[in-house]
């Protein structure tokens, strides 16, 4: 058994997800790229994660249909952090209600992310 | 042979109608023919093209990781950067590389802020990919501008400044919204001096993109709005009663007392709302005083402005206008007087 720390990403912006893996990699977690929603979900169900990290508007399944998965129909606490573009402050209020633990707006530093996720992983 | 001359005689022997309507059947026939072939290869050509796009993107991607994570402290460059730099640039000569290039960089540069952006538009600069943006202002055709003025805002160049602002009149309304944009992006309330020299009207949804850029920044402080609410530009006046209402304006009262007598009814009603957003006390005065030569939209707008600013003094201008014989200003004064007398 591996003792990494798994992180599933759900981005669909396919590079930032590469800059964001080299990143969190280079601080020792295992990160699992999602390209939309459906995919972060059979991620997550596959690995189970220790954080989740998730935009909000992506293709087919949208990162707030993520948390509800992850909160109602899973039932588990995992730690969230939700990223936003700029005018998508409903968005955040309606993730942070479903259970989202933390959120940036983008753009980010991923220097911030890293400081942040190692926060909620403590 | 016998069934194509057995052919030939029936269509000799039909009428001509009958004979129009073959031909066009077999012309309709063909077209369908060419145009299924047709579409099949331009299909395949597309997905064969966006295979290709997605290739190179993924090794451009790769490319500005490896150029970000591989910088040193003891050098401004180091080898590994260096030969990325060399590769794009030499990738960057080929037109469809390089959008893919700069698509590339805009689509990380868009997501992020910090070192990593700064480095960015390091990399834009350094792989000259910035001398192909300024070579597209040179353009004849509007839209090659307006794409560079945007690729030159969305990466940041504050550098091309003096070579963007030449297009600040040009009768391209999309060149004009594309400078605006640059200017108000990059150089925050510094860059509304265009409002100074624009003659052309700026449209509604043009003012609502610059406010939401102004409206991302931290330092909020605005420069003096007076000579643009004295602009013979009438969309510039209205921009500027936009600002003076967002960022409470008041110390422009005067200026705005002045424009309730502007020819433009418009900026007259907009001035009123700003007016009674201030609470400016004088503008209940004036207007109170002329309200029966008030257009329908200005009365209504002022009776707005009185909900908050009446006074005891106003209970006979508003017992003559229950009378009214419009129904909304008699149910706007009757509002105002049972607020008045609770």
């Amino acid at each position: 058994m591996s003792d990494v720390r798994k992180i599933v990403l759900a981005e669909d912006n396919s590079t930032l997800s590469l800059l964001l893996k080299f990143r969190l990699e280079k601080e020792g977690y295992n990160l699992l790229i999602a390209a939309d929603g459906k995919q972060a979900i059979e991620l997550i169900e596959q690995h189970d994660p220790e954080l989740i990290l998730t935009d909000i508007m992506m293709p087919f399944i949208s990162g707030l249909e993520v948390i509800s998965h992850v909160r109602n129909k899973l039932n588990k606490q995992t730690p969230i952090i939700v990223f936003s573009a700029a005018g998508q402050e409903e968005m955040v209020l309606k993730a942070f209600n479903l259970g989202a633990n933390d959120f940036m707006g983008k753009p980010f530093s991923p220097n911030e992310l890293v400081i942040r996720v190692k926060r909620l992983l403590r | 042979m016998e069934i194509y001359q057995n052919l030939i005689e029936y269509f000799e022997n039909t009428p001509t109608i009958i004979q129009v309507v073959w031909i066009m059947s077999c012309v309709f026939f063909a077209s369908i023919v060419i145009l299924t072939i047709y579409l099949k290869f331009l299909r395949s050509h597309l997905r064969k093209n966006e295979m290709t796009v997605a290739e190179y993107q993924k090794e451009y991607e790769s490319d500005l990781i490896a150029y970000l994570y591989s910088g040193n402290e003891e050098e401004e460059i180091s080898t590994e950067q260096q030969i990325i730099i060399d590769k794009l640039k030499n990738c960057s000569a080929d037109k469809f590389k390089r959008r893919i290039i700069v698509s590339t960089l805009l689509r990380l540069r868009n997501e992020i802020s910090g070192e990593m952006a700064e480095s960015i538009q390091k990399l834009y600069f350094q792989t000259k990919l910035v001398d192909y943006a300024l070579a597209r202002l040179k353009s004849k055709k509007w839209h090659i501008i307006a794409t560079a003025i945007r690729e030159l805002r969305q990466l940041q160049v504050k550098e091309v400044y003096d070579e963007v602002i030449a297009f600040v009149i040009h009768p391209k309304k999309e060149i004009q919204k594309e400078v605006q944009l640059y200017l108000v992006t990059l150089f925050n309330f510094k860059g509304l001096e265009f409002l100074n020299i624009i003659e052309t009207p700026l449209s509604e949804w043009n003012q609502i993109q610059l406010l939401e850029v102004l409206q991302r920044f931290d330092d909020q402080e605005l420069p003096e709005i007076t000579p643009w609410l004295r602009s013979t530009n009438d969309s510039v006046v209205i921009f500027a009663l936009k600002l003076a209402k967002i960022y409470n304006q008041f110390e422009v009262k005067d200026t705005l007392l002045e424009l309730l007598s502007h020819q433009n009814k418009n900026i007259r009603i907009d001035a009123i709302n700003v007016l009674a957003q201030l609470q400016v006390i004088e503008a209940k005065n004036i207007l109170k005083s002329k309200f029966n030569d008030l257009s329908k939209e200005e009365q209504y707008a002022f009776l707005k402005l009185l909900e908050n600013l009446y006074e005891i003094s106003d209970e006979a201008f508003l017992l003559e206008n229950i009378i009214n014989e419009d129904f909304e200003i008699k149910f706007a004064t009757l509002k105002i007087l049972k607020t008045l007398r609770c």
